[in-house]
């Protein structure tokens, strides 16, 4: 019983979804049938549609695993989008410090770099909410305002490309790109190191002890303070290992797409992120999933743009009414559970 | 009321539940923990809405569909948990929510005036411009009872008045609710305590597993028949063995013990030996310091002076973790927040106090087998009543948490036992178990330290009686079966142990 409620309230969300979807095409005046024809032609209609979706999906996969981190440890962090941006600083300052380094080890220091630069920027606000109670919400979103700026000037200065009049880096070494996987798609490595941090996400939180206490200190942290644990000291690694999944995400885009740093590489990623990692469920897998549905989302409807004329802005608002439904699903079966009860006295 | 029925998730709390009250009446609802008592009363109050049945008031069925109803209605209730605002004076909680003369911009001195008026009409000593957080717990209490008076309540609905309150101070209470009873109000009191109803109530309604067992009249029965109807079988008695174990040795030691917050002592100097193999009781009204002495010894909080000694070795600086790990079971107060993580399942929360040994977890993985075995053993030899291991704690009764908590803290002998509150909320027949297992540690030589507000449990259990007032020792007393129930109540009250009986009260 419970569980056909739940599949209804799924199925209900999609018959609204889709109602809203027809509704929004109706209004921009274009034809309904056409528009979902090119949308799914856009995701499953061709090897390279469909390689943009993993393109697309890699990096809200890499900053929403690193979201869910945090979340699971009661760390809040909005702050993926600057944390990207570090991780993408890093990479680049890295290449320019050893542009001479072999793939094989140019490409995973690059990704540490990218998780180093990444946890430290979230490990800041993780400090202050450990030692002082400082809402972390606030301070990491300020943070990416003060990243994505210091990008900005990094990219005039210290860090640009002096042949180039445009404020961006000059292209990365050959060591530290990212091979692609299926030549001619855009699709990198990052997918793959995407799915490993999947697995390894898994791993940490559910097998290892570590990871069991920061799940712990997420859920009660007055019990996790009687039982031992130090809840500040895993606050902050929690908040170490969100930013850094996050940074990641970062050196895929720049080693793996752009090649280069500029300014507006990431379009909201990292608020994206936090959607991904609502829709998961904050698990490793969910994660994946949302984060593979958000971005063919996306493919889609930039498709549908293309050959249909509808504005790409509507996945926006799509995306937007299905987290709202979702989060609200649970609240209004038990209001709609308890209505019944309250009609049958 | 008549054939009240409620369900919670399914579950009948109440069912088909009849209580009839007369004017000027002091009715007792008895029953053990969960037997349906207050949500029946939360019923009446408008809090809950009922499943069925009828509920009349003076002649007239009546629906509440909130206490504000209710209160207009002139019935009042006070909570067990207290619902006033700390910062505001007496008379704004007791006025709270009312429009006063001279709404929105009351006249607070003539208020006053006629507040003062009602507290000294019954002798109640609390001047209506204290703050509420100056108050002891039994202050709040009259400022709850007040304030239904104060809004004309004619039938008063009291949830275990007396959980909070000295020997003493229950007496007073009860001389108010004479007091009452001749103005020609009503009175519910909701509690568990037999004595209490024999001694004030005229007429008992018992409830057991959400069903009227009898209404009686209390003139005309006996505390035997009363616990018959309560709990459908004779109470065992718990009898206590001397101490056998090696009475000279030291399991727990507190040395000049001190805990301040926000500069402010709140905790001691306090110095208090435990020996193995022995129990004793800190006796006290809630509130006066047992929570930073349970957590300055377990090292949630810092002491800022003195020693805390386990095994006869300082760990006045030694983490949390340090100290479990050379065996401090730490039973807590509240289950819900500070034991146990309610979202997770068996297996995890057996996790919580294995995490730092080796056979459960080995160079940082978890070895859920054995954590598996441990569970399945705990949950056979506690009885522990479950839907599975994989299913989270929240859906275990009170009772079953609570055994698993104790399963959890006593597995490995810990040598030093702390039970804070450990049958709080349990029924009597986990309350029976809980209190067996603890004599079983005791007997194998654990130290314990038992911090309850119960005094029957204090004075069942423990080998010596320390009374903990405002965060002070009062004395310590050797529990021979000797102990004045009356002295220990002043005691508690805050009179000092060589002040003898002629010193005013402390209030």
């Amino acid at each position: 019983m419970e569980r056909l409620k739940a599949a209804l309230s799924y199925i209900l969300i999609i018959v609204i979804i889709l109602s809203l979807a027809v509704v929004l095409i109706l209004s921009v005046g274009s034809d309904v049938p056409k528009s979902f024809m090119s949308f799914f032609r856009g995701i499953f209609g061709s090897l390279y549609g469909f390689s943009e979706v993993l393109v697309r999906a890699t990096p809200l996969i890499l900053a929403g695993l690193g979201v869910s981190i945090g979340f699971r440890t009661g760390f809040i962090n909005i702050g993926a989008e600057g944390q990207i941006y570090w991780g993408a600083i890093a990479v680049t300052t890295t290449a320019y410090l050893f542009p001479g380094l072999p793939a094989l080890i140019a490409i995973p220091l690059g990704i540490v770099a990218g998780f180093v630069a990444g946890g430290i920027w979230a490990l800041i606000p993780g400090y202050l909410k450990a030692r002082f109670g400082i809402s972390e919400v606030i301070n990491t979103i300020m943070f990416n305002y003060i990243a994505i700026n210091i990008l900005g000037i990094l990219v005039r200065t210290v860090l640009k490309d002096p042949e180039y009049p445009l404020p961006m880096s000059s292209k990365l070494p050959e060591g530290f790109i990212f091979p692609l996987l299926m030549y001619p798609t855009r699709l990198h490595l990052g997918f793959l190191i995407a799915l490993i941090a999947m697995v390894l996400v898994y791993v940490l939180m559910w097998k290892s002890s570590p990871g069991y206490k920061l799940r712990v200190v997420g859920l009660n942290q007055r019990a996790s303070l009687c039982s031992g644990i130090p809840v500040k000291k895993y606050i902050v690694f929690s908040s170490l290992l969100s930013g850094g999944f996050a940074g990641i995400a970062g050196v895929g885009e720049i080693a793996g797409i752009h090649y280069k740093l500029l300014e507006g590489f990431s379009p909201g990623f990292g608020y994206v992120a936090i959607i991904v990692a609502l829709l998961g469920k904050n698990n490793p897998f969910g994660v994946t999933a949302a984060g593979l549905g958000i971005a063919a989302l996306q493919v889609g409807s930039l498709s549908m743009q293309r050959q249909a004329g509808v504005p790409a802005s509507i996945s926006w608002i799509i995306m937007g009414s299905i987290v709202l439904l979702i989060l609200a699903r649970s609240t209004l079966l038990t209001f709609f559970a308890e209505k019944e009860k309250e009609e049958k006295v | 009321m008549k054939d009240i029925d409620k369900y919670f998730f399914g579950k009948a709390a109440n069912d088909k539940v009849s209580l009839e009250v007369k004017p000027g009446e002091i009715h007792a609802l008895l029953g053990e923990n969960g037997a349906g008592k207050t949500t029946l009363m939360n019923i009446l109050y408008g809090i809950y809405q009922r499943d069925g049945g009828r509920i009349t008031w003076k002649g007239e069925e009546i629906h509440f569909g909130s206490p504000r109803e209710a209160i207009d209605n002139r019935i009042g209730m006070v909570h067990q948990h207290f619902m006033l605002v700390p910062t505001l004076t007496v008379s704004q909680n007791i006025t709270l929510g009312l429009k006063s003369e001279g709404h929105p911009f009351p006249n607070r001195r003539s208020i006053d005036e006629k507040i003062r008026e009602l507290l000294s009409a019954y002798n109640v000593h609390i001047s209506p411009t204290d703050k509420v957080s100056s108050l002891s717990v039994g202050g709040e209490q009259w400022v709850e009872i007040i304030k239904l008076l104060y809004r004309n309540a004619e039938l008063l609905i009291l949830d275990e008045p007396t959980a909070v309150l000295t020997p003493q101070e229950t007496e007073r209470l009860f001389r108010v609710l004479e007091k009452l009873r001749q103005e020609g109000h009503s009175v519910i009191i909701i509690t568990h305590r037999i004595p209490e109803v024999l001694e004030i109530t005229d007429r008992v309604t018992i409830l057991r597993d959400g069903r009227n067992v009898a209404t009686v009249h209390t003139s005309e029965t006996d505390s035997v028949e009363l616990s018959h109807y309560m709990i459908g079988r004779e109470l065992k008695t718990i009898s206590r063995t001397p101490n056998t174990v090696s009475p000279q040795e030291e399991g727990l030691g507190l040395d000049e013990l001190t805990v301040e917050e926000n500069g402010r002592s709140v905790l001691g100097p306090l110095s208090l030996s435990v020996r193995k193999g022995e129990m004793i009781g800190i006796a006290g009204v809630d509130g006066n310091g047992q929570k930073y002495l349970a957590e300055a010894v377990l090292g949630v909080r810092d002491c800022s002076a003195g020693k805390v000694r386990l095994l006869g070795g300082d760990v006045s600086s030694a983490s949390i973790q340090k100290r479990k790990d050379m065996g401090l079971g730490y039973i807590a107060e509240d289950r819900q927040n500070d034991a146990l993580i309610m979202d997770m399942d068996m297996r995890e929360n057996v996790l919580l106090r294995m995490y730092s040994k080796r056979e459960y977890v080995k160079t940082g993985f978890i070895k859920y087998a054995n954590v598996d075995e441990t569970a399945k053993e705990m949950i056979e030899t506690y009885n522990i009543k479950t839907a599975g291991l994989g299913k989270p704690v929240r859906y275990l009764s009170g009772g079953n948490q609570q055994k698993l908590i104790l399963a959890r803290e006593l597995a490995g002998s810990p040598p030093v036992i702390i039970a804070f509150h450990p049958t709080r909320g349990l029924d009597i027949g986990a309350t029976e178990f809980v209190r067996q297992k603890l004599l079983e540690r005791r007997a194998s030589g654990s130290s314990i330290l038992l911090i309850s507000s119960d005094l029957d449990e204090i004075f069942a259990l423990s080998d010596r009686i320390a009374v903990l007032f405002h965060g002070k020792i009062m004395a310590v007393l050797e529990n021979d079966g000797n102990v004045d129930v009356n002295y220990l109540g002043r005691l508690m009250a805050g009179e000092s142990a060589e002040s003898g009986s002629n010193s005013r009260r402390v209030e």
